[in-house]
């Protein structure tokens, strides 16, 4: 298990050379005229002499690879550059940020396992009820239902039914815990609606898969109590699927921040993202993405690495 | 000359037969998979409105009407937004859009994602290793920020490819592609594997078929159910994507009607005095891909009762 955790470990870098590379070579696709004009900071008519010493100060007349090596190199002492827009440190704000988005993820998950296992297991408990028949709907439909429409509602019907229109005015966690969660847990029930149905379904039909195996009637035979026989046998064995599944949709809550923080007016990484993709301001796209890259990244690894406590079976 | 009578009316109900097993196949699937009959009904409804909706809509989507933000009402079926376009007529030929750039992405990314496993599987080796790596990086970006990436970083260098897309439609389809070509390269190359090391792909390497023949032959054959699978979970995951980049504006050209777009931009400010605008197109959105999605899971449980109950 050391020799496989060392192994991906080691591909690590390979992904993130790769992942720089491709970002590198689409954003830079465009001329460096074309880049600065993008937002206004040469205007079409100014003279060749003002464009070329702005290309000479952001070095986008320099070929490619001397280009990416000088971003690289840089990067990997934790420089991500300056931003084309204002000129401020890239890392810098995605620093101030990344906590921002860090908290509505965690938060994201918790509300999905809370809300995604318990309606798993009922439906797995009473296969084929109308209960469980019910549930099959509700999640189908949690995972058709897109989640900036999920945001869109929760910010209209309750204004319209109630007239409650809060100011959406996003307070930071280290100001005011309180008023800051009155606000994050809303993009974070946004987005938790699709992954808790996702989980809800994998919940009921890995647990149904165990349910009639033999190691269940052997503890239902020596006399368990079924909650027991459920909690500590059944489900216990379908957790793998559940840490697989909280891997795979860690990606779609990630992505998602792009949409739920726009909605919801929550100044994270994605709303960095979407921002300065607007702004076309490059150097910003790239290191934001490649921290969103980052994470996804380490957080798939360690679901695998989780894999082998929870499922003692899996060896590599 | 009786024998050969006999042997003729053979031979017409052995010509007969294929299509009356069709029709019980399409009985016991509307019997056993009621959910999946829903979805499928909904998708034909969903389909017939998209193509019919230069027959069926009330006015121009794109026309600026003097009724702005009126409520549903006979002339206005799903009321009038803030430019007084009729809502009914922007949530059809929204559906158009949506259905468009879903079906080429599943398409063009079936085939292309299909073809590179068979290819991947067929060579092995560095082409299988290399296709594999970049699918690994590719897959490692969370799909919605990797669209926005492409979409905004191609946004300028793509032709305009004529009337049946729209420039930004074509490169809202190319970056949905790339997206999810991968994906469905890593499913089927995994199959393309297991299949390659049946006993039937060695039986017919032993009476002498090419490698080409075996993989068009014979093992492409066998993936076509896992095809049509992963392309009825592909298709509403497409769309989702499309509507969420239209959403967040880097989508389909400012006014077109799209539901992800009409979902943003301007109109949120009136979301609140005119909910019409906001629940019809994300309504018409919902159900098209919970359609897909209750198809697709009936789908699978027909054609590979081996992933019964999964997802």
């Amino acid at each position: 298990m050391q020799v496989y955790i060392a192994r991906r470990l080691l591909a690590v870098p390979f992904m993130l050379l790769g992942m720089s590379l491709l970002l590198f070579w689409l954003l830079f696709l465009r001329p460096g005229n074309a880049a600065l004009t993008g937002f206004g900071l040469v205007s079409p008519d100014q003279n060749a002499s003002a464009i070329a010493s702005l290309e000479e100060e952001f070095g986008l007349d320099r070929p490619f690879f001397v280009q990416y090596s000088d971003w690289a190199w840089n990067a990997l002492r934790g420089d991500l550059g300056i931003s084309l827009k204002n000129r401020r440190s890239v890392t810098a704000e995605i620093r101030s940020r990344l906590p921002v988005t860090a908290e509505l993820g965690v938060l994201t998950v918790l509300l999905t396992a809370l809300i995604g296992i318990p309606v798993g297991i009922i439906s797995a408990i009473r296969p084929g009820t109308v209960l469980d028949g019910f549930l099959r709907v509700v999640t189908i439909s949690g995972i058709s239902v897109p989640n900036f429409w999920v945001g869109t509602l929760v910010i209209t019907l309750p204004a319209i039914w109630w007239g409650w229109t809060p100011l959406w005015q996003y307070v930071r966690i280290e100001d005011d815990l309180i008023a800051n969660l009155k606000i994050v847990i809303w993009p974070a029930l946004t987005l938790a609606i699709a992954s808790a149905a996702y989980i809800a379904r994998i919940v009921r039909s890995s647990m149904l898969e165990t349910l009639y195996s033999d190691f269940v009637r052997t503890a239902r035979a020596k006399g368990l109590r079924e909650q027991v026989v459920i909690i500590r046998h059944v489900f216990r064995s379908s957790m793998i699927a559940v840490v697989t599944v909280i891997g795979i949709q860690l990606g779609a809550i990630l992505g998602g921040s792009v949409i739920a923080e726009q909605i919801f007016g929550v100044p994270g990484l994605g709303l960095l993202v979407f921002d300065s993709v607007v702004s076309i301001d490059y150097t910003m796209v790239l290191g934001a993405i490649m921290v969103f890259a980052l994470m996804f990244t380490l957080i798939n690894l360690l679901v695998d690495v989780i894999y082998t406590f929870v499922d003692p079976r899996i060896r590599y | 000359m009786p024998e050969a009578e006999e042997a003729a009316t053979a031979l017409r109900t052995d010509v007969i037969q294929p299509p009356e097993r069709r029709f019980t196949g399409l009985l016991r699937f509307v019997l056993q998979q009621r959910l999946g009959t829903i979805g499928a009904v909904l998708i034909i409804l969903m389909v017939f409105g998209a193509t019919a909706a230069p027959v069926l809509n009330t006015s121009d989507p794109e026309e600026f009407g003097t009724v702005i933000l009126e409520s549903p009402s006979l002339d206005h079926f799903f009321g009038t937004n803030r430019e007084g376009r009729d809502v009914w007529s922007r949530v059809l030929y929204g559906g158009r859009v949506s259905l468009k750039i879903g079906l080429a992405t599943v398409i063009i990314a079936a085939l292309g994602g299909t073809a590179l496993a068979l290819i991947a599987g067929y060579l092995g080796g560095l082409v299988d290793f290399a296709l594999g790596r970049v699918t690994d990086v590719l897959i490692a970006f969370p799909s919605i920020l990797f669209a926005l990436t492409l979409n905004a970083s191609l946004r300028d260098e793509l032709p305009n490819i004529g009337s049946v897309l729209a420039a930004e439609e074509f490169l809202l389809v190319v970056a949905i592609c790339i997206v999810f070509t991968p994906v469905i390269f890593r499913i089927m190359r995994g199959n393309v594997l297991e299949q390659r090391a049946a006993v039937y792909v060695e039986s017919a390497r032993v009476i002498g078929a090419s490698e080409v023949r075996i993989m068009w032959r014979h093992i492409f054959p066998n993936l076509v159910g896992l095809l049509l699978i992963v392309m009825s979970t592909t298709l509403p995951a497409a769309i989702l994507t499309e509507s969420a980049l239209s959403f967040l504006g880097v989508g389909v050209e400012q006014g077109t009607p799209s539901w992800g777009a009409d979902l943003s931009g301007n109109n949120r400010a009136f979301f609140v005095k005119a909910p019409w605008i906001a629940i019809f197109p994300g309504l018409a959105l919902s159900i098209t891909v919970l359609a897909f999605n209750l198809f697709g899971d009936a789908l699978r449980d027909t054609l590979d009762p081996r992933l019964r109950g999964q997802r």
